[in-house]
């Protein structure tokens, strides 16, 4: 009964002065609102980035380089203690660029747990020529189904479609801008020249757009068939495997589960970008900091009011230790106080950190194929933003409630 | 039949140490009877204030010893001191001190659901016949600040009478009150005294108050003088 009575004066104390609650719980909304907003906004941001990198980028490559530089035939032959060696100009003689046994390492792939896709790829950088013009830029001969799987290409098609490269065997799909730059529209043709100079000419039957730059300016899609068949390799050749796992976060653990299988260089995305991986480190970390100063200064806020109202009933809290009441009564009496601002706070918080992020969704933002400003939200941050809410309420009514419990009565009771 | 001790103190000492040092308690020694009546009284400045402080366990800053109800209450912590003087000890003070923003009824049941061995429509009950017996019928409701000075001060008296504490302690209960309530008073603390044992003991400056006391103490610079 005790407890109950403390808490009942606690409740008087905050509807007594229903102004001050109000301003105290709105420092607590205010913080974890914006706890909200910023988190939901910063993922949106991320997850709009990801989405656009990722349609061009798989979660682990798979392709062959030489990287042996040091190589050195006659080192063996001779005592080096005794022999100095000089070669000039060396050069690589017996290089095979990209996979041979392309198949058997799909295979291989497709075997482990957590893929989501596989593809294969042969990458060639052509000239594209069209008339008089003429554009550098890469060839990519894919497997159509697989590839789409992988990047959701098909969905980037503007004009004809994608598995229009299935029906037409000499069929090519261009970025718009380089299509611009050629000047040429669909069923027209293009003649592609390669590094080995063979030359074919292919018709345009689809053109995508990426809203990458760079993409858009300088790819075009064969069916892998025809690729390899420009380049003269053989039906099991590929320049690059591209894979795709269940999470993207997992790549370390992935990529030492399948080196052993396989005799070439494996990259993840994350090396392959890491200015991608920085830039969405660096955007939550903002985030985090600028919430946190948020709560931080709503939790000064809070201090000072629980300050206040305990200075301003300093002669109650004498005469209830007077009547009987404990440090640790006068403590629940004021921490219940805390802790009443602070869940409702936070609870209001929630519910207009919510709201203001979906007003924010639709804000007009027409850049790199987004629509509105994004938003993504988490039940983790709204989770957090609750607790740490609460808990800044209580640490900060904690130090003032420490200072009432300590009162002495006779001192504020004598005057 | 020989009378049970209420308050006992022995050789008690105490120090103003600001703005100087300065000896306020120079050795008092007193018992007081189970249902006495008592008044302290005394020139400003001669202790006796600082002397109930004492008595009513809130101040610990002492030499000496005190027992209540033949409890040694000298040394006990802090919360120790508030359970006690929750159960055993009523207070009435100079500026009646009610909390201005509850009713005139949920300060006076407030020590009692503190203490808690009643049921709340119990102490309410108890509440509203104190309220009455002090000539405060109609103003249970009312907020305390919302009281005059004399209607305050007989809330606080009413407050301090809800635990049936075995001891009463008054630093000038009547101060605020007319002779007309001032006599009502002195009548219930007396009636306390003779019908339910109840030990009584307030600082006064009101001869006519202290003159309807059983016993006087006189106090001057430290010391008892009768």
């Amino acid at each position: 009964m005790a407890k109950s009575t403390n808490i009942q004066i606690a409740r008087v104390h905050l509807t007594s002065k229903i102004g001050q609650t109000f301003v105290a719980v709105l420092g607590v909304t205010f913080g974890v609102s914006m706890y909200i907003f910023m988190n939901s906004f910063m993922n949106g941001v991320n997850k709009a980035q990801d989405d656009l990198a990722f349609r061009a980028l798989s979660h682990i490559r798979i392709y062959n380089q030489d990287s042996r530089n040091d190589y050195n035939p006659i080192a063996s032959q001779v005592d080096r203690t005794k022999t100095v060696i000089n070669i000039s100009n060396r050069k690589s003689i017996q290089y095979t660029t990209g996979l041979k046994n392309s198949s058997a390492i799909v295979s291989a792939i497709k075997k482990t747990t957590d893929v989501v896709a596989v593809s294969r790829q042969v990458n060639s950088n052509v000239f594209f020529r069209s008339g008089s013009k003429q554009v550098n830029g890469v060839v990519s001969g894919v497997e159509l189904k697989s590839e789409d799987e992988l990047y959701k290409t098909a969905e980037t098609m503007i004009q004809g479609e994608w598995n229009n490269l299935i029906t037409y065997k000499s069929g090519i799909i261009l970025g718009k801008l380089l299509a611009e730059k050629l000047g040429l529209k669909i069923n027209n043709s293009i003649n592609v020249l390669t590094s080995a100079g063979v030359s074919k000419n292919y018709i345009v039957v689809g053109i995508f757009e990426s809203n990458l730059k760079t993409m858009d300016e300088t790819k075009a899609y064969l069916n892998i068939a025809a690729a390899r068949q420009l380049i003269g390799e053989s039906s099991d050749y590929a320049s690059d495997i591209m894979v795709n796992i269940r999470d993207r976060e997992n790549t370390v653990s992935y990529i030492k589960k399948i080196a052993p299988l396989i005799p070439y260089q494996i990259e993840s995305w994350q090396e392959a970008n890491e200015q991608l991986v920085a830039g969405s480190e660096l955007r939550n970390i903002i985030a985090i900091a600028v919430s946190l100063t948020i709560l931080l200064v709503a939790g000064f806020g809070i201090y000072n009011i629980m300050t206040m109202t305990i200075n301003e009933k300093i002669k109650e809290i004498a005469i209830m230790k007077a009547l009987g009441f404990s440090g640790k009564d006068i403590m629940t009496i004021f921490l219940t106080q805390a802790n009443v601002i602070g869940i409702f706070g936070a609870i209001v918080g929630a519910i207009l950190g919510y709201g203001i992020s979906l007003l924010i969704n639709l804000v007009p933002f027409t850049i790199a194929g987004m629509e509105t400003l994004p938003i993504f939200f988490q039940t983790q941050d709204f989770l957090l933003a609750v607790c740490f809410g609460i808990l800044t309420t209580l640490i900060a009514g904690y130090l003032p409630s420490r200072k009432a419990s300590k009162i002495d009565p006779v001192i504020i009771i004598r005057g | 039949m020989e009378k049970a001790i209420s308050i006992e103190i022995r050789n008690l000492i105490k120090y103003f140490y600001e703005p100087e040092k300065f000896q306020v308690l120079k050795g008092v020694s007193f018992t007081v009877n189970k249902g006495e009546f008592l008044s302290i009284v005394g020139k400003s400045g001669s202790g006796k204030s600082t002397l109930l402080y004492v008595l009513s366990t809130m101040d610990t800053d002492y030499e000496g010893s005190l027992h209540i109800n033949g409890d040694m209450l000298t040394g006990k912590t802090q919360n120790q001191l508030a359970a006690f003087r929750n159960e055993h000890i009523g207070f009435v003070f100079q500026f009646h001190y009610l909390l201005p923003e509850f009713s005139a009824l949920q300060n006076v049941m407030l020590p009692a659901l503190k203490l808690g061995k009643l049921s709340v429509e119990e102490i309410e009950y108890k509440a509203y016949e104190s309220l009455r017996l002090l000539d405060l019928k109609g103003q249970e409701l009312k907020n305390a600040k919302r009281l005059s000075g004399g209607q305050q001060q007989r809330v606080a008296i009413a407050r301090a009478l809800i635990n049936s504490p075995s001891v009463i302690m008054g630093d000038e209960p009547t101060g605020n009150l007319d002779t007309k309530n001032s006599r009502a008073v002195q009548d219930i603390f007396k009636q306390l005294a003779q019908e339910y044992g109840q030990t009584i003991i307030c600082v006064t400056h009101d001869p006519d108050f202290a003159n309807n006391t059983d016993r006087i103490i006189e106090m001057q610079d430290g010391l008892i003088l009768s």
